[in-house]
This record gives C-alpha cells, sequence and structure tokens, in this order.
C-alpha cells in the first residue's frame, strides 16, 4: 500500500491535497505540518512519494529537497511540489534541487492526481 | 470533488492567519517608526499573506488573491532592504488586510465577493516598501564557532541574533536532537522539541544533519539558540542522551565574526532563508466549534439522564429496595461525567489574549480617526474562557473600547490644558478568579463621565452613586453625544453592553469614574455558562436552582436576631454576618409569590451585588448538582434574574436564577446602601 507524505504549514491544503488523491486505489497519507517534521518523518519511516510546499516556517521545500537528495536511501523518492509562486526562477530552482514535478496552485484535483498516478506507476510498475 | 466542500475550514484558517497579519502589521508598524529593522515580522507577514494567496486561489476568491498578492510583492522589496519598511507604507498594507477581511466575511456570510479595488491595487502595486537602513553592522563583540557547513546554513540576521544575544548576556549554545521511532512513539518530536525549548531559549534556527548518530540513526537536528537557562533542563527538554550541548559563542576582543558569508542571497524567495519561527500549530488539531457543541450536547443528554437514574434510585430506596449498590454505580458514574464535563469544557476555552487581540487594531484605526494620542497597554496573562463566553464577550469589549477613546480620552490639546501628557493611556486588564469567574477591567485616563451632562439627557435627577449612573448610562437609546458618528453613538449601545454581561451571561457589570482622572469599567464573567454546579432550592412551594459560582456563603437565618431598619417595614431586614451588617432579602418577595409564609425563610444564599454582600432567604436547600443551563431565548419570556432553565432529571422545566440581578430588577439594589448605613447603624 503505497504512502504519501504530505507537506504544507496550512492543514486545510494538507486536507485538499488528500481529498484530491483518495480516488487512487489504497493510498495511505501522513501529515508534516513543516518542513522539519517532514526530514524527520523520512528519517524514520520509508514513503513512496512526498507532495511539498515549498513556503514553510523552519525550512523551506527546496531545503527539503535537497536534503531528501542529499541521502542515499531517498535519492529516488518521487517529490511533486505544490506552490502558490509560479514564478519561472522557482520552477527552475525547485527541478534543479531535484524535484520531479512543479505545480502551482490553484491545480485542479484531476492534474495533481495524474501526477502522482504517473510517479508511483513509474516507481512501482 | 468539489474544492469549494473545504470553505468552512478554509475560513477557519483564514480567520487564523489574518489574526496573525495584523499582528505582525502592528509590530512591523512599531519598527516602522522607530526606523529599525524588523526581517523576522517582514517573513512571518509575508508567510501569512502568501498561505491566504494560496489557499484563496484553491477556493477560487480571486479578489483576495489579487491584493494579498500585490501586498506579498511590497514585501518581498521590505526584505530585499533587510526587513526595514517605511512608514507611509503601513496604511496601505492595513487597507489590503481590511479589504482581504471584508472579503472573507462576504463570503462567510454567503454574499458576493466584491472585486478588488483598482485604487487599493494601484496603491499596493506602487508601494516602494523598502527602507534602507544604516549599511553595514557594527563589529561584533563576541565570534561563532560554528562547522562551515553549518555556519553556511546561517543567514547574516541569524548570524546577527546569535551575536546580540551573547552580548546581551545570553548563552548561545548548540542542541543536538536524535529523533527516533520509540522517542516519537512517546509524543517525543522535533515539533514537541521545538515547543519545550522554545519555552526556555530563544530557537534561532534549527538545522538537519545527516549521518549516523549513537543509537543507530541517521539524523541529527542541531538547535542554535539563545538563553539563559542551565544545561540540564536544556538536555531534558530534548530527552536526554543522545542529546548533547555545546557553546557556539564565545567573547573575542574585537573585530568581525569570522564566520562564511551565507551561501546565497537573502531574500523571500530563498528557501535557506527562512527564520526559525515557531511553530504554528503544532501539536494543535483545530477542530470546529459546531462538533465541540455537539459534543457539550451529547453530555448534557448524559447530565439529564443521570438525574433521571438518581430520581429513580431514590424513589425504590424510599420503597424499601435494596438499592445500596445501585446508588455507588450512581456516584461512580457521577465522578465519571464530572470528570467528563471538565475535559469537554477543557476543549472549549479560548485563550483570553485571542478575544482580545484584534483590540490594538481598532485602537490604531479610532486614533487616526479620532486625532488622538492614545496607548494601549494589555495584560492579559494566560487565563482562558469558554468559547460562547468569548463570543459574547468579545463585541461588549469592542464598544467599551470604542466608548473610551471616543467620549472617556481627551484631544492632545485638552490634555496638555489639563496638565496631563498629550497621549492618553487606554488598559485592559484581565485575571481569572478562583470561583470560576473572570475579572476584566477597560480603564482610561480620560475626563471621567460628565454626570451633569449624562443626567440632563435622561432628563433626571443627577445620579448620587456610581451604581445609579451606570443604571442611567445603560438605558436604551441614551447618548450623550448629539448626532451619530462613525466611531460611537451607533450599534451597539451600553444598554447593550449590559444585556449580554448581567442577562445573557450572568456576570457584574460595575463603573467607577473621577472627574478629570478618568473611567473604569469592570466585567465579571463565568468562566462557562454551559453545564455549572448548581444549589437546588425550594422557595413558596416551587423549585429553583442557582449556580454555585455565584453564592458566597449559605447561612441559617436566625429570626430573634434580626433587625428591622427603621421605615423598612415588610421590606428588608438587616442580619449580623461576622461583624457586619448584611441586608436580607425574601426571596419569597422578590418573586412576588406567597408562599403563606410570615417572614424570611429560614435559610438564606449570601451573594454579591456590586461588590457588597446581599443575603437572600429562601424556604429548603434540596442539594448540590450539575445542571445544564439552557438560556431564555425567547425575548417574551426573558427576565431580568433569570439566567436560564434547566431539567432537572423529571422532565419539569426548573428556573435557574440570578440573585443578584433579581434583587436589583426588583428594586433591592437601589435600597442596599441606605439599609446597610441604616442596619449598621442600628
Amino acid at each position: 500500500m503505497p504512502e504519501v507524505l504530505v507537506v504544507d504549514d496550512s492543514k486545510v491544503m494538507r486536507d485538499m491535497v488528500v481529498a484530491c488523491l483518495r480516488p487512487y486505489p489504497g493510498l495511505s497519507f501522513t501529515h508534516a505540518s513543516s518542513g522539519l517534521e517532514a526530514i524527520e518523518r523520512l528519517s524514520l519511516k520509508p514513503y513512496d512519494l512526498i507532495v511539498l510546499d515549498l513556503n514553510m516556517p523552519d525550512i523551506g521545500g527546496i531545503e527539503v529537497v535537497e536534503f531528501v537528495r542529499g541521502q542515499d536511501t531517498l535519492r529516488h523518492l518521487p517529490i511533486v511540489i505544490v506552490t502558490t509562486r509560479g514564478d519561472e526562477a522557482s520552477r527552475a530552482r525547485a527541478l534543479q534541487a531535484g524535484a520531479d514535478r512543479f505545480m502551482t496552485k490553484p491545480f485542479t484535483p484531476d492534474a495533481i492526481l495524474g501526477e502522482v498516478k504517473g510517479l508511483l506507476e513509474r516507481v512501482h510498475g | 470533488m468539489d474544492l469549494a466542500d473545504f470553505l468552512p475550514a478554509y475560513l477557519t484558517e483564514v480567520e487564523e492567519l489574518l489574526g496573525i497579519a495584523n499582528t505582525q502589521l502592528l509590530a512591523l508598524e512599531t519598527a516602522a517608526k522607530q526606523r529599525s529593522a524588523s526581517p523576522r515580522t517582514v517573513r512571518e507577514l509575508f508567510r501569512a499573506l502568501h498561505t491566504i494567496k494560496g489557499l484563496s486561489a484553491m477556493v477560487d476568491v480571486e479578489p483576495i488573491v489579487s491584493i494579498a498578492h500585490w501586498m506579498e510583492a511590497a514585501l518581498r522589496q521590505a526584505d530585499h532592504a533587510g526587513g526595514r519598511v517605511p512608514e507611509d507604507s503601513i496604511e496601505p498594507l492595513m487597507q489590503g488586510l481590511r479589504a482581504i477581511e471584508q472579503r472573507v466575511h462576504q463570503l462567510a456570510a454567503g454574499k458576493p465577493v466584491a472585486g478588488a479595488s483598482k485604487g487599493l491595487l494601484d496603491r499596493l502595486e506602487q508601494l516602494d516598501a523598502t527602507e534602507r537602513g544604516p549599511q553595514g553592522s557594527p563589529a561584533a563583540p563576541a565570534r561563532l564557532e560554528l562547522e562551515p557547513t553549518l555556519a553556511a546554513k546561517l543567514s547574516t540576521s541569524d548570524q546577527e541574533q546569535l551575536l546580540a544575544g551573547v552580548a546581551a548576556g545570553k548563552r548561545a549554545l548548540r542542541l543536538d536532537y536524535v529523533p527516533s521511532a520509540d522517542r516519537a512513539a512517546q509524543g517525543l518530536t522535533i515539533n514537541t522539541v521545538r515547543e519545550r525549548v522554545g519555552q526556555i531559549a530563544e530557537i534561532v534556527k534549527v538545522i538537519p544533519v545527516a549521518g549516523a548518530t549513537n543509537g543507530g540513526g541517521n539524523l541529527t537536528f542541531a538547535l542554535l539558540l539563545l538563553t539563559r537557562e542551565d544545561d540540564a533542563a536544556l538536555l531534558e527538554a530534548v530527552g536526554g542522551p543522545p542529546a548533547t550541548l555545546r557553546m557556539v559563542a564565545s567573547s573575542a576582543p574585537a573585530g568581525p565574526a569570522s564566520l562564511p558569508p551565507p551561501t546565497s542571497a537573502e531574500s523571500l524567495l530563498n528557501e535557506e532563508e527562512a527564520a526559525a519561527a515557531e511553530p504554528r500549530r503544532s501539536g494543535v488539531l483545530r477542530v470546529e466549534v459546531s462538533r465541540l457543541d455537539e459534543a457539550l450536547e451529547r453530555l448534557a443528554a448524559l447530565v439529564v439522564t443521570r438525574s433521571k437514574l438518581a430520581r429513580a434510585v431514590a424513589t425504590l430506596t424510599a420503597a424499601g429496595a435494596p438499592t445500596r449498590e445501585l446508588v455507588q454505580v450512581l456516584q461512580e458514574n457521577a465522578r465519571q461525567l464530572r470528570d467528563l464535563r471538565a475535559s469537554i469544557l477543557h476543549l472549549r476555552m479560548v485563550r483570553v489574549g485571542e478575544v482580545l487581540e484584534r483590540l490594538p487594531l481598532l485602537v490604531r484605526g479610532l486614533r487616526r480617526t479620532m486625532g488622538k494620542q492614545v496607548r494601549l497597554e494589555m495584560d492579559v496573562g494566560d487565563a482562558e474562557l469558554d468559547k460562547s463566553v468569548a463570543d459574547r464577550l468579545q463585541p461588549t469589549l469592542v464598544h467599551l473600547v470604542r466608548n473610551a477613546v471616543d467620549h472617556g480620552l481627551e484631544r492632545p490639546d485638552e490634555r496638555r490644558a489639563a496638565g496631563k501628557p498629550e497621549e492618553g493611556v487606554l488598559r485592559l486588564a484581565c485575571h481569572a478568579r478562583s470561583n470560576g469567574r473572570l475579572e476584566l477591567t477597560v480603564s482610561d485616563d480620560g475626563q471621567g463621565v460628565d454626570v451633569a451632562t449624562v443626567a440632563a439627557r435622561a432628563g433626571v435627577p443627577v445620579p448620587a452613586t456610581p451604581e445609579e449612573l451606570l443604571e442611567l448610562m445603560c438605558r436604551p437609546g441614551l447618548s450623550t453625544r448629539a448626532s451619530a458618528d462613525t466611531t460611537s453613538g451607533r450599534g451597539m449601545g451600553m444598554d447593550i453592553v449590559k444585556r449580554i454581561i448581567v442577562e445573557q451571561l450572568g456576570g457584574e457589570l460595575r463603573l467607577e469614574t473621577a472627574p478629570g482622572k478618568g473611567t473604569t469599567f469592570s466585567l465579571c464573567v463565568p468562566l462557562t455558562i454551559t453545564i455549572v454546579d448548581a444549589f437546588v432550592f425550594e422557595c413558596a412551594a416551587l423549585r429553583y436552582a442557582v449556580p454555585v459560582s455565584g453564592v458566597e456563603e449559605i447561612i441559617e437565618v436566625d429570626t430573634s436576631r434580626l433587625v428591622h431598619p427603621p421605615g423598612r417595614a415588610g421590606g428588608m431586614a438587616m442580619l449580623e454576618r461576622r461583624g457586619q451588617a448584611v441586608p436580607l432579602l425574601s426571596l419569597e418577595r422578590l418573586l412576588r409569590r406567597d408562599g403563606g409564609r410570615e417572614g424570611p425563610g429560614p435559610k438564606a444564599f449570601v451573594v454579591r451585588q456590586r461588590g457588597m454582600p446581599l443575603a437572600i432567604a429562601v424556604d429548603r436547600l434540596l442539594g448540590q448538582q450539575e445542571i445544564v443551563l439552557r438560556p431564555l431565548e425567547d425575548p417574551l419570556v426573558r427576565v431580568p434574574g433569570v439566567a436560564g432553565a434547566t431539567d432537572l432529571g423529571d422532565g419539569q422545566p426548573t428556573l435557574v436564577l440570578d440573585l443578584p440581578a433579581l434583587s436589583a430588577a426588583r428594586g433591592g439594589g437601589s435600597r442596599l446602601e441606605s439599609a446597610a448605613a441604616k442596619g449598621g447603624a442600628a
């Protein structure tokens, strides 16, 4: 059963992401309300995919991506960035740091579901 | 799946974010006036607006997205300028925040959301929210000792914060916390660690460090902090070993900090620069009030059912049935219900600080519109009260604050002429009492209430006491203002304040005022009003209840020792209580019932009315129990002195009395002082 880590300092946004991904059969979800909490959870248990906000207190999404990509065990973990920052510089920095997908808010349920589905199928076949 | 389903949750979170934004913007205004940098404040404000913008985009509220976007842009510039904002940028930002609030309220009320005004967007777009401060930082009196990889993660403002802390006599430390599955199972996570450490130290930055740890982990969180706390407390806060602690700053004779520069440019767009702010909601679960109300309703039904059960068991016992075991189970059940009630009521409590958090903004607005100088001082501590009480209380406080600035405080020239500082002081204070009540005061150092004008407006003689003056001020429709303006003299008057505090909440409202010195309104309200402990008693063959929190003492009435002041035949008697003469009223008379009794009943409740003791005689005390207080919503059956109704378990509604209010409504209050004076003399 694939497990997704949903990281955003807004609880409503996390709930929205989970609601968008619910139609994917068998997914389970873990919430993290900050970048540090996400890093801690990743050190304690394996996940199949992260949905990650960029702008958070403590440390931001780019730093989380860099940290994850610096770990041998997490090097190939799929990462989807969801952010309000739609500028090209942010997109370039996120993808350069190692994010797999970059989505700007607002996104449609179908759009994020499609991205997550594609990434999970790429990993799990 | 429709994201519009998230609207209620969106509204709740955005309200919270607006509260944060308001607080940060006021802090930014203070910093702007002092021309000082405030990078963390700028970032916190930016983050709140950024989240509002993202959420609003998801639920498709374009006007809010636009306003938040341009406010963000201005704040990004301010961040580039090191967190400095010119004072004239604050007002457009305030207008932007107000505009977002208005649209959120429209959305909450189910009304169409107004578009973003072009004028406002232009003002925000043209905002040059940058204020160049003094360039370069002064030579640091200390040096940071950090590994280069960690030092590279620190921004200039992080470094400055650490060095400034050391200069102020604090220790700059690196505290390493090692997470583990066992610790997480015990509730020790990076979030709880930050909360615990944050209570005894100022956390400047938390940096995750990958690599093997003692105990088989592969991650360490390095917390860089400033503190005066001892090592043992800090280590305990992170769960003890394998945690470690080391100094990261030491005094240096002179010279700048020998740190490598941050690896990247400083801006809000740079994620490494995110401020190490305390997590806003870590360890907090937000629950909709309606769900808590539902839990309370279920509990209320249980309380009533338990009363029915107790009644049935009493009937069985009276019939001679063996009920000992049943009674024990009932007692156990009562204890469990009490614990459950405490837990649910605790869930419903909100900090008083949250109730008052919008008042600084209100005062700021009043300052500007009225051209008065006002300093708001707040001393609210960490008292808590029930959400339903808080919701009722808030509009009354807003009115009293408006009233103080409008009518109480003088204009700067008037204050100068009166030999006072030009800036008036408005003070809000509150503390929880041990009897389950909250005392709040709203005081100003203004001109005091013009008693003669109030009396003239009401067409009555000048009142002799503060109580009479307050009665007069609380008359519906009374205003000393010739015409309504935007500040006060409109909307809710003092009559509504009194109705909410006294009639709806069963609280007290008092007034103290002195010409030229100022005015203080004191409010005393119960912390909760739904399920309360009550004394059940009988009077004139009818059963009543009275909340325990309002009763100071229950005394025996010795009719042979009563004193009847002259001229009070058939009315009030006086009894002696520990050397003090206390007026005694008959509840039977107050209720205008005739139970056929000569003289007062044998028991009396001692309550406080306007700070003075007052005894109210009843026939028989039946016991003490938890009751569910149901307010009388229908205005046709609302009576002063009746707090509500309850079901004691027999299905019959029982009136819950507010004895001080009942006495005041029946004219007992106005006779107390004179009676006390005469009785004291007798």
